[in-house]
């Protein structure tokens, strides 16, 4: 068998064995074997095998992506998040749509936190989305806004997959951490202004009047 | 599966102390370095090493909570009978690979015990890393077969 056939097959089965639901990480693992045993052999894999766990687990420069992670939740369990979306809508609060900004904001500003996506948007949705439907917003506005809140979680410092690309491609954390705040600080501000726009062209998705400070201190202490 | 949890959340919870541990030592070391001049030699190696056993005493609890990451976009309208079954075949496929994980780090855990082998600044002995990852690797494998043989029962969290 040639080896791009194989190559090919060996893909296919990792594809294959993902659509199916098996953990992704098992499905990579069973591929890379799968190449290892038909090119070099059993032994070779075993004794490839040895060191693998320990090389890859205890690696100083991936280590900061757990650190990052232990420092979210400990940023979440104190309670920033609600004191940060507190924060916000007071901010914010004056405006039509406010507190689909505040959301956007506290995302942002939690972005600063935490290095993942995934964990900004459910962190911040824990707290802003039950807010928001109180106050009568529709829930494609407020999930939709949460949604794209949630991408700031990456891009504004620190971010777990700019660190793994620094680290994969030997750039500097620091450098690429400066270069994506820009960026984060653009998209929030658009965000901010869709909203804005959005609640103002298109009625019913936001509250008409906002009676000044919408996130009071008993809900924030539910 | 009731033993398999708690040894798991005990796991997680000697990770997660680990990793606060790391962490104050990092922000003690660099006080002094930025301060007064002392610092940790070598302290980014115990950094990369308790980090490294860290993650692997959390990957039981990931198991139980069914946490790794799997693609269900092309099975969100099969029923749901099918992707137990799937699930199943997934849990098997992980402890398979988990225990190979497990069999071959006790065999380098023994190896880097007699070698000496150690860390290039401080000489942390890396075998107690291994003696970390290995149990934790075994103990990812009983809990995914359980959850292959036993399917996704009441005692398995969503």
């Amino acid at each position: 068998m040639s080896p791009l056939l194989l190559t090919l097959m060996i893909f296919a089965i990792m594809l294959g064995l993902m659509a199916i639901r098996t953990p992704i990480a098992i499905a990579m693992f069973t591929a890379g074997c799968i190449g290892y045993v038909t090119q070099a052999g059993w032994s070779p894999l075993a004794n490839f095998l040895n060191s693998q766990a320990f090389a890859r687990f205890a690696s100083y420069d991936l280590s900061v992506i757990p650190l990052f992670i232990l420092m979210g939740h400990f940023a979440t369990q104190g309670g920033i998040s609600k004191a940060l979306f507190r924060f916000a809508s007071a901010v914010m609060g004056r405006f039509k749509g406010g507190l689909a900004m505040a959301a956007v904001l506290a995302s942002a500003a939690f972005g600063a936190i935490c290095g993942s996506s995934v964990a900004t948007a459910a962190t911040i949705t824990s707290v802003a989305l039950p807010e928001m439907k109180r106050h009568g917003y529709s829930g494609r506005l407020s999930t939709g806004t949460l949604a794209a809140g949630g991408t700031l979680g990456i891009l504004i410092p620190p971010s777990v997959p700019l660190v793994i690309y620094a680290i994969l491609a030997e750039q500097n954390i620091a450098k690429l951490f400066a270069a994506a705040m820009i960026p984060g600080l653009i998209a929030m501000l658009g965000y901010m202004a869709a909203i804005a726009v959005y609640v103002r062209l298109v009625p019913g998705h936001a509250p008409e009047q906002n009676t000044c400070l919408l996130y009071t201190s008993d809900a924030a202490d539910e | 599966m009731k033993t398999l949890e708690l040894l798991a959340k005990a796991c997680a919870v000697i990770g997660g102390g680990l990793l606060t541990l790391i962490t104050l030592m990092t922000c003690a070391s660099l006080i002094g370095r930025n301060t007064v001049g002392i610092t940790l030699a070598g302290d980014f190696e115990l950094t990369g090493v308790a980090a490294g056993a860290a993650i692997a005493l959390f990957l039981p609890l990931c198991q139980v909570r069914r946490g790794n990451i799997i693609v269900d976009f092309f099975t969100s309208n099969a029923a749901a009978s099918t992707t137990a079954a799937l699930d199943r075949f997934g849990a098997l496929l992980l402890a398979i690979a988990m225990a190979l994980m497990a069999w071959r780090s006790t065999l380098g855990g023994l190896n880097a015990y007699t070698t000496h082998s150690g860390t290039m600044m401080l000489g942390f002995p890396e075998w107690v890393v291994y003696a970390c990852i290995a149990p934790a690797l075994a103990l990812t494998a009983m809990i995914a077969l359980a959850q292959a043989v036993q399917g996704s029962g009441e005692d398995v969290q969503p």
